[in-house]
């Protein structure tokens, strides 16, 4: 539709344009045509949002539908109000497995039958979940509207669960999880949701041991009760008629019906008077990710325009004042961002940096103080013309195709937004003023009264942190540390060298239940009459390396020798320990590639080196509640730490090697947590050994 | 058995879709024409959304590369995004973005492309930002020296540190003999040495030759007014000089040279894996349309046979695929068709090959069903549809139609060559290329374990 309000500008037609060319090139001055500055923008068109009708089946689901003859083809969207936030106390992660499942067998189709199917006619079907919604979407071309329909009808209505999709679907979550734990900004981000949001179903994250907990009885109850008509809204775009669609949709959701679903009890989200720091304690962290928001509104708030510009110009792009600042003029990081969440419920202002060590109080001081000059002082107006440009012109952009088009319809409509939320939206945001921008930014982005997140080497951090707010420690399983917990102390790790007995032990490494590699380790008496430890492991191809560890006659680490593979580099630890000090290098693999360090530095009595943890650990005093405190060197990469050894449990573990009453001991403080299991007889030995953000299993076999 | 009631069902399916699937595209509506200086413009006008995409292809990619000069045709798309004399370093990125659109550029064998999509009220922008660096780009030393190492630590990322890309990059070349086709038998991203062998002046030349309205073509998709996009077309390039005609591509090969079997050590890979690469004609050749619904039926996607066999019932492989051309779809000389299977835990690389060349010989022995026939033109015939959505896609769309057929129109009948496609033709395309003598295979072991 070509809107009459365009001006044509004066210039030559085409073909006098193309004669002058042709004909007198050297006599026409390029400057004279060619614009040396970058062209003004032709008036933005009115706003053309496609209409679309609703209308209700015969079971109460509402259907909205965007008519569009331009391609034959075909969006299907089905949403309910299920999302993660509906997850049972305990059983997070729920919804999100429903949402797997729910296309791994549907009537009468198998999970390989369903893909089958919808390949075959080169279409597509998936489900997945927001914190608010669990939503199911196919895509097809028209024709094949009668098989889309169907399909979406058994996958909601008639799901089966087989037994064995619950299990893949669970083991694909829990290697996810393990990843995202293992993911310095996952972590930042749970934490921030979680202490931001406190006892909220918006604070609650899935956990291995919350996705373990869900049971096949779980997923089918949840689906019975949430994934029905009432409530829920079926969104169709493109080249199809209401009458079509509603004949399709009563014929495949026949006999479905149900609802409304049991309401959540509600839960107030917790309120914030003053600015406080969570410090999450990541050992060794070389660079620290920083998140600082606050609360703020529920979806229809009017503030929305103009908080949406005030985040633009803060940080909602790659030339907002938090990147050009933080990344252009400071070098502190690759990127700063700011952002806001509209959920159903109250949404969430955070802004974000991933930044060194060092510079991480710089760096957060200046995060703090941006997102103050923002209520305190007027946005130029430079700045409110660039931040209207990118949002204003985006917004076509964004409802290009049909179905991006039912897209934003739903979502309007899912969050009770006013009717002429979308057709007004660029008209309301153009009219924000400068003075609005900061009134919003002054009562929404709250640098006196926001939680800070910082995730990374709180013993570096926390003496400069402390001086910007109040700092609260935990370690990254979320258990409070104290200030001192964070320094390695003199303590002398009582070790019972009666225990200290020369054995062999054989391991196999598991992934998912195949074996994967071995270690091979061996305590033996050393001639000049203290021990020596050797260790081998292999796994796969992945990685390979032999260890030694000499430990003197009063059971302290005088020498360790390590060298190995990993990914086919070399990795290498060489170190002393004499009078206090301990002397060596050590190349390890991190992110960012291979990384060397050589160290001359002092030791706390009692220290003891990483490496030799598992050679000590059956030699330690264990019993119901048993703890251990140990200051440790990581003599890979050269940093020290403190670590705990604590009895999590008692657990009955089955392994090659047979049946063992365990002590299930938890070594945390480094980067990943690693579960010991140990014999409660005496002299203790190692049955099993899981990691933390690793899908392996390491079992005695002998 | 499992397979068998599955294989009904998909019959079934399959035999359903096929009777309703014979559903064709809206046609494209398109305006084509040259402007004195070589330019050549494609405009396609759709008013159903408030957005505009401006695309350029220039007619230079690998292909065009001589030996000891790899690696020249990315490192130009960087240099693109350098300024140029009326726009800063940088300012390109920020005045689209500005205006709400998103920009990026890329490189594939046969061409280069350069895009923005704006809303429509900034078509003058896409344009006069395009016409600026095709007219002026600043080929400076300093943007040069910058960009090579940008383009060394891509290298270092994309190829050198991802499981099996080394692989995969190495093998892409080998069906080619460099001395008759160097065109294909090198790589894109261009050897390290001949990156910092490049000068300056090297670069200016690539630019004064390849970056010319002669050797480019403009498409302008969606939402606009053709006589004011045409006004404005004139005026921001109608006066950039018209170079000179860059010569043409050669490239000479034969198929079926005979077996060849290389070992390649990954460090980076856990597991080992198999790809074979097979020499396939030009993408305007008549088999080709075969060649790609086969690659469709043997390894894209759940039910393809790669994935039902050796992913899925004897889980011999944990992938397993099979695409023609994987360096951007289609080729304008000879190609490569290319299948691969990753091997599970405790599978040799040996055995996954075996399985992997016996579902290949079926193709010609057996040949395939009607179904599975019938699925694969569905599967093309819903992509090429959901594609032309898009302002971007369907401008990209157009280029590639006209780019190897010689005219943007093709986009209208390209279809039904695909179409047209029977089963004979599948087995015949099968026995005529996926031969052993015709292919390269190579064992891909992860470095540090022997077999």
């Amino acid at each position: 539709m070509i809107s009459a309000n365009r001006t044509l500008m004066h210039r030559p037609n085409l073909v006098t344009a193309v004669a002058l060319a042709i004909m007198l090139p050297p006599l026409v001055p390029a400057a004279a045509q060619y614009p040396t500055e970058p062209p003004a923008a032709a008036p933005v068109k009115p706003a053309q949002f496609p209409p679309f009708q609703e209308a209700r089946l015969s079971n109460g689901l509402r259907v909205v539908l965007v008519e569009s003859r331009r391609h034959p083809v075909l969006s299907l969207s089905l949403a309910f109000p299920a999302g993660d936030a509906y997850d049972p106390k305990g059983k997070e992660g729920l919804a999100s497995l429903l949402a797997q499942l729910l296309t791994k067998g549907a009537g009468s189709r198998s999970a390989e039958e369903i893909a089958a199917a919808i390949e075959g006619v080169g279409g597509s079907i998936e489900a997945g979940t927001s914190s608010d919604f669990l939503t199911v979407r196919a895509d097809l071309l028209s024709s094949d509207a009668p098989l889309g329909f169907e399909l979406l009808g058994d996958v909601v209505a008639r799901p089966t669960f087989p037994d064995k999709e619950v299990e893949l679907a669970r083991t694909q979550a829990l290697s996810g999880l393990q990843f995202e734990l293992s993911q310095p900004a996952s972590l930042a981000s749970r934490f921030f949701a979680g202490s931001l949001y406190g006892p909220h179903p918006y604070g609650r994250r899935p956990t291995p041991a919350s996705v373990r907990a869900v049971a096949r009885s779980d997923v089918a109850r949840f689906h019975r009760e949430r994934i029905v008509p009432t409530g829920a809204m079926l969104v169709v775009a493109g080249d199809i008629s209401m009458a079509e669609v509603t004949r399709h949709a009563e014929k495949a959701f026949a006999g479905w019906k149900g609802g409304p679903a049991p309401v959540l009890a509600s839960t107030v989200v917790p309120a914030r008077s003053k600015t406080e720091i969570l410090l999450v304690h990541r050992p060794g962290s070389v660079q620290s990710n920083i998140v600082v928001g606050n609360t703020t509104f529920l979806p229809a708030n009017p503030q929305f325009y103009a908080l949406t510009l005030a985040n633009r110009v803060l940080g909602g792009g790659a030339d907002s004042r938090l990147f050009m600042i933080l990344r252009e003029q400071k070098s502190w990081t690759y990127g700063a961002y700011s952002g806001f969440s509209r959920p159903r419920g109250i949404g969430a202002f955070q802004a974000t940096a991933e930044v060194r060590t060092e510079v991480t109080d710089s760096a957060l001081v200046e995060l703090l103080s941006q997102m103050r000059r923002l209520g305190s002082s007027a946005v130029s107006a430079r700045e409110m013309e660039a931040a209207k440009g990118a949002l204003v012109g985006r917004f076509p952009l964004t409802i290009e195709t049909a179905d991006q088009v039912a897209a934003a319809v739903t979502n309007a409509r899912l969050l009770g937004l006013p009717s002429d939320y979308l057709s007004t939206y660029r008209t309301k945001l153009a009219a924000v003023t400068s003075a609005q921008l900061q009134q919003s930014a002054r009562a929404y982005i709250r640098p006196d009264a926001a939680l800070i997140v910082v995730v990374g080497d709180g013993a570096r951090l926390h003496e400069s942190l402390a001086r910007i707010a109040p700092v609260r420690i935990v370690n990254v399983q979320g258990d409070p540390m104290t200030v001192a917990d964070l320094t390695p102390r003199a303590a002398t790790l009582s070790i019972d060298l009666s225990r200290m007995v020369p054995r062999t032990d054989s391991l196999a490494v598991m992934v998912q239940g195949r074996e994967f590699g071995y270690q091979k380790s061996m305590l033996a008496a050393a001639p000049s009459g203290g021990w020596l430890y050797t260790e081998d492991t292999r796994i796969g191809p992945i990685i390979e390396q032999h260890t030694e560890v000499v430990f003197d006659r009063t059971g302290a680490v005088t020498a360790v020798k390590q060298a190995g593979k990993m990914q086919g580099q070399q990795m290498n630890v060489d170190a002393t320990y004499a009078n206090g000090r301990v002397k060596g290098s050590g190349t390890t693999p991190t992110p960012q590639g291979m990384k060397s360090v050589s160290y001359d530095t002092t030791t706390v009595a009692g220290m003891i080196d990483d490496n030799a943890i598992q050679a000590i650990l059956p030699a330690l005093k264990w019993a119901p509640g048993a703890k251990h405190v140990m200051n440790v060197f990581q003599s890979g990469k050269g940093t020290a730490i403190t670590m705990t050894a604590a009895v999590a449990g008692e657990e009955k573990v089955t392994v090659p090697a047979g049946e063992f009453d365990t002590y299930k001991v938890e070594v945390t403080g480094g980067e990943q947590p690693t579960t010991f299991y140990l014999t409660k007889d005496s002299p203790h030995r190692i049955m099993k050994v899981t990691i933390a953000g690793a899908p392996i299993e390491i079992v005695r076999v002998k | 058995m499992r397979s068998s009631s599955l294989v009904t069902v998909a019959l079934a399916s399959a035999l359903t879709a096929g009777v309703a699937s014979a559903q064709a595209p809206s046609k494209i509506p398109l305006e084509s024409y040259t402007l004195p200086n070589g330019l050549k413009v494609v405009l396609a006008e759709d008013h159903s959304s408030q957005v505009v995409a401006v695309n350029v292809w220039y007619d230079v990619g690998s292909r065009n590369e001589q030996p000891g000069r790899t690696g020249f045709a990315h490192l130009f798309e960087h240099m693109m995004f350098q300024g140029s004399e009326n726009v800063k370093k940088g300012e390109h990125m920020q005045l689209i973005e500005r205006a709400g659109g998103n920009m990026n550029g890329s490189t594939w064998d046969d061409r280069t492309n350069y895009f923005q999509v704006l809303p429509s009220n900034r078509l003058n922008l896409g344009l006069w930002l395009e016409a600026d660096r095709m007219r002026s780009l600043a080929v400076t030393d300093s943007n040069f020296h910058n960009q090579r190492e940008t383009v060394k630590e891509e290298r270092r990322l994309r190829v050198d540190n991802q499981p099996y890309a080394g692989a995969l990059r190495t093998g892409i070349f080998l069906p080619f003999d460099s001395t008759t086709c160097f065109a294909y038998a090198h790589e894109g991203i261009g050897s390290m040495a001949d990156l910092d062998a490049a000068t300056t002046e090297d670069v200016r030349k690539f630019f004064e030759l390849y970056y010319t309205p002669n050797n480019a073509t403009l498409t302008v998709v969606g939402d606009f007014n053709p006589a004011e996009a045409k006004a404005l077309i004139q005026r921001y390039f109608g006066d950039i000089p018209r170079g000179q005609t860059p010569p043409p591509v050669q490239c000479r090969q034969p198929f079926n040279t005979g077996l060849v079997r290389r070992t390649v050590q990954d460090a980076k890979a856990n597991l080992p894996a198999v790809f074979q690469f097979y020499r396939i004609p030009e993408y305007r050749h008549e088999d080709m349309p075969a060649v790609e619904l086969l690659a469709t039926i043997l390894g894209q996607g759940e039910s393809s046979r790669l994935n039902r066999v050796l992913a899925r019932d004897t889980k011999a492989a944990v992938a397993a695929q099979a695409i023609a051309n994987p360096s951007g779809g289609h080729r304008g000389g000879p190609g490569v068709f290319f299948a691969l299977a990753i091997a599970n835990q405790g599978v040799g690389a040996d055995s996954i090959d075996v399985l992997l060349s016996q579902q290949i010989a079926r193709l010609a022995t057996e040949g395939v069903t009607d179904e599975e026939l019938q699925k694969a033109r569905n599967a093309y015939r819903s992509s090429t549809i959901r594609e032309r959505q898009r302002a971007l896609s369907l401008a990209e769309a157009i280029q590639q139609a006209n780019m190897y057929f010689g005219t943007p129109e093709a986009i209208n009948s390209d279809l039904e060559r695909y179409m047209r496609v029977t089963r004979d033709d599948i087995r015949r395309v099968a026995s005529t290329y996926l031969r052993p003598e015709n292919a390269v295979i190579l064992r891909v072991v992860p470095a540090g374990v022997t077999q």
